[in-house]
């Protein structure tokens, strides 16, 4: 297959003023006194993949690893300082839905200003303009200004209008996460449609379940670097579980304080009031180890998940059980279990011990989890109470809704 | 040169923001257009009263030349005026799409041409209510008017592209503009100027192409070959200079807007 997007040792340095120098005047005393006025943060470096014509391929990584720039960079709208980028095709950048709207035109005139921003003639829009009319439910304001349309409908007219457009290559930057379900929907109805029509299409996202529905290969950047580019299952892989040396990048994945975060990640403990029991036992650290033998803090719905716990027994204890529970949104309990329901006998000899949870499939669907990890006899006197000390959160994978994967299947 | 096949491509876009932006002037305004022929009008007639009774100057059908006087100069004041915010005044269409960004610059100054095609309108009935009827050598006007419009882009190129990067062109240019209304014959016929600084007003290509278009105009002249070279080549000179300041600068704008 012919290649689409060759992208080759492209680097991009943004100079980022100390303080914004826009006059002249201040351009020459910044001169006169010799400052250099800028730092320079590298946003891009070493990029390096190829587009075929007919792919789909994904951009993900965390907030400021350089996906957007590089979509600009593609739509030719920024320039890269080093390396050099081909395009060999059309490029039809979805960045915004209706740039260049003008509010004080009627909805009739932006949609023609807006397909000539979108690069289409009057003639090819005349055919079109009921069908965008319709599809945007605007048929009977097609000539009210376009300000006093509400902003859901300016989207739709956005949309409408934007999709007529026959792109060779589609660039697309999270359009999709806009808008009510039944627009959704549609913007779906829409990508699959160029899927269909084997377009190649550039897609940055943060929903991971999108970029793996629509995209077979993806790029992973991180802190302006390229991380991998290669199959997208894979390359989700490396993004939730960080499989390189630099695992830490990976976890600040959802919006999550980093004081839990750093808590669940390097298995410290904290005195709080969180925390009772008499210490004859003492649970000195827990982690979350992913499939690939990782410690981690994010996983993937229906990955394996082990939960290390490890604990000193300070005093002679007879019959220790510990036990785990979980939380989703911190109050409401999904699951608990202990050593004792199971059947499993504990260690309870003196002196550091280990145990391990293993959990063969994550069956929440996404969200975040607490976890209280604890310690007690049999009689329930508590030995060592983590309450809600230790958190995860589950990315979700696939398109099944609802707070539990419930394993089924239909037949006939 | 790539600059004409691929802004060519884009010629609609071009024609249909232009287009856009001048319905726009007038959209919510009752009288709509008459109220920017107001400025020009009530120049005319301050001008020609201070200049006919007060400073007795001697011209044919004055208030004529002083009208094309000012509609053209209005042109290039107009246009670069617009041209200076056609870029840093759409953050959205430069951050967000792609397309050649001459295409704003070019939107803009055909704005303005519109406005002053209309404004030549209103100097028909003028030059009807003075009973003037202009010469078969009017066929030279569009000429002139085509090389002013070149000069207006070429000017606007360069401090479009300057504006975004050094924010002073704009106050810069403000002042630049006043002073030339005064340093082109405008309001007075180059005859009252010395003869030894003369040669200093005629480097100005603005002062042969207003004294073009009333000669072709109002009084029938037939225009002297060498100021046609002389402009053609100023407004070429002025256009490659603003033109290359504009390439030169033009990658940087998204990122310094």
């Amino acid at each position: 297959m012919a290649e689409a997007i060759i992208v080759s040792d492209l680097g991009k340095i943004f100079r980022i003023p100390h303080e914004k120098r826009s006059t002249l005047f201040e351009h020459i005393t910044g001169v006169l006194y010799g400052k250099k006025g800028y730092e320079e943060f590298l946003a891009l470096k070493n990029i390096n993949f190829t587009v075929k014509k007919g792919e789909a391929v994904g951009i993900i990584g965390e907030n400021g690893s350089g996906k957007s720039t590089l979509l600009k960079i593609i739509a030719n709208i920024l320039r890269p300082s080093s390396g050099s980028i081909t395009i060999i095709g059309k490029i039809t950048p979805f960045l915004e839905l209706g740039v260049g709207f003008q509010p004080d035109l009627t909805a009739k005139e932006n949609i023609y200003i807006y397909a000539a921003i979108m690069g289409l003639s009057d003639r090819e829009i005349d055919g079109k303009l009921e069908e965008i009319l319709e599809f945007s439910g605007l048929k009977q304001f097609q000539d009210a200004k376009l300000k006093n349309l509400s902003s859901g409908m300016q989207v739709r007219l956005a949309f409408a209008t934007a999709v007529q457009t026959n792109p060779e290559i589609l660039l697309m930057d999270e359009v999709l996460a806009v808008g009510d379900m039944d627009f959704q929907q549609k913007c779906l109805d829409v990508f699959q449609r160029y899927l269909k029509e084997k377009k190649t299409i550039v897609f940055v996202s943060h929903d991971l379940n999108s970029v793996r529905r629509f995209c077979s290969k993806a790029l992973l950047l991180r802190h302006g670097e390229q991380v991998a580019f290669g199959d997208t299952n894979e390359i989700i892989d490396k993004y939730v579980y960080g499989v390189d040396d630099k695992a830490k990048h990976a976890k600040n994945l959802q919006s999550e304080s980093k004081k839990e975060e750093q808590k669940s990640v390097d298995g410290k403990i904290e005195e709080k009031k969180t925390r009772w029991g008499n210490k004859k036992v003492e649970i000195t650290s827990v982690k979350f180890i992913d499939k690939f033998g990782k410690e981690n803090a994010v996983f993937n719905s229906g990955d394996t998940m082990t939960i290390l716990i490890n604990y000193d027994v300070n005093a002679t204890v007879d019959h220790l059980v510990i036990g785990i529970a979980i939380y989703f949104d911190s109050d409401m309990l999904c699951y608990g279990t202990n050593t004792e329901i199971k059947g499993f006998d504990v260690m309870s000899k003196q002196g550091t011990n280990e145990i391990k949870l293993c959990i063969h499939n994550l069956s929440m669907m996404e969200g975040k989890f607490k976890l209280t990890v604890a310690a007690h006899s049999i009689k329930h006197v508590p030995y060592d109470w983590l309450d809600k000390q230790f958190s995860f959160n589950v990315i979700k994978k696939g398109n099944n809704a609802g707070l539990f994967e419930i394993p089924c299947e239909w037949k006939k | 040169m790539t600059f004409t096949t691929n802004i060519w491509n884009y010629r609609h876009l071009t024609y249909k923001l232009a287009i856009s932006d001048f319905k726009l002037r007038y959209k919510n305004s009752v009288l709509g257009f008459f109220w920017s022929l107001l400025e020009p009008l009530l120049m005319l007639v301050v001008l020609y009263i201070v200049f006919t009774n007060l400073m007795r100057v001697n011209v044919e059908h004055y208030q004529l030349f002083l009208l094309m006087g000012i509609i053209s100069w209005n042109l290039l004041s107009r246009g670069t005026t617009m041209s200076l915010y056609s870029i840093l005044g759409k953050p959205s269409l430069v951050k967000k799409v792609y397309f050649p960004r001459e295409v704003l610059v070019i939107s803009s100054c055909i704005t303005a041409l519109l406005m002053t095609l209309l404004e030549f309108v209103v100097f028909g009935i003028f030059m009807l209510v003075f009973a003037v009827v202009p010469g078969r050598l009017i066929v030279y006007f569009p000429a002139v008017l085509f090389v002013e419009f070149l000069l207006v882009l070429g000017l606007s190129f360069g401090i479009a592209a300057l504006n975004v990067y050094y924010r002073d062109v704009q106050y810069i240019w403000a002042v630049i503009l006043q002073a030339g209304f005064f340093a082109a014959p405008i309001i007075y016929p180059l005859s009252i100027i010395p003869e030894k600084y003369l040669w200093i007003i005629m480097l100005n290509p603005m002062t042969r192409i207003i004294d073009m278009l009333r000669g072709s105009v109002i009084y029938s002249t037939a225009p002297i070959p060498g100021d046609g070279i002389f402009i053609i080549a100023a407004t070429l000179l002025v256009f490659v200079i603003g033109y290359l300041i504009f390439l030169r600068l033009e990658p940087g704008f998204a990122e310094e807007m």
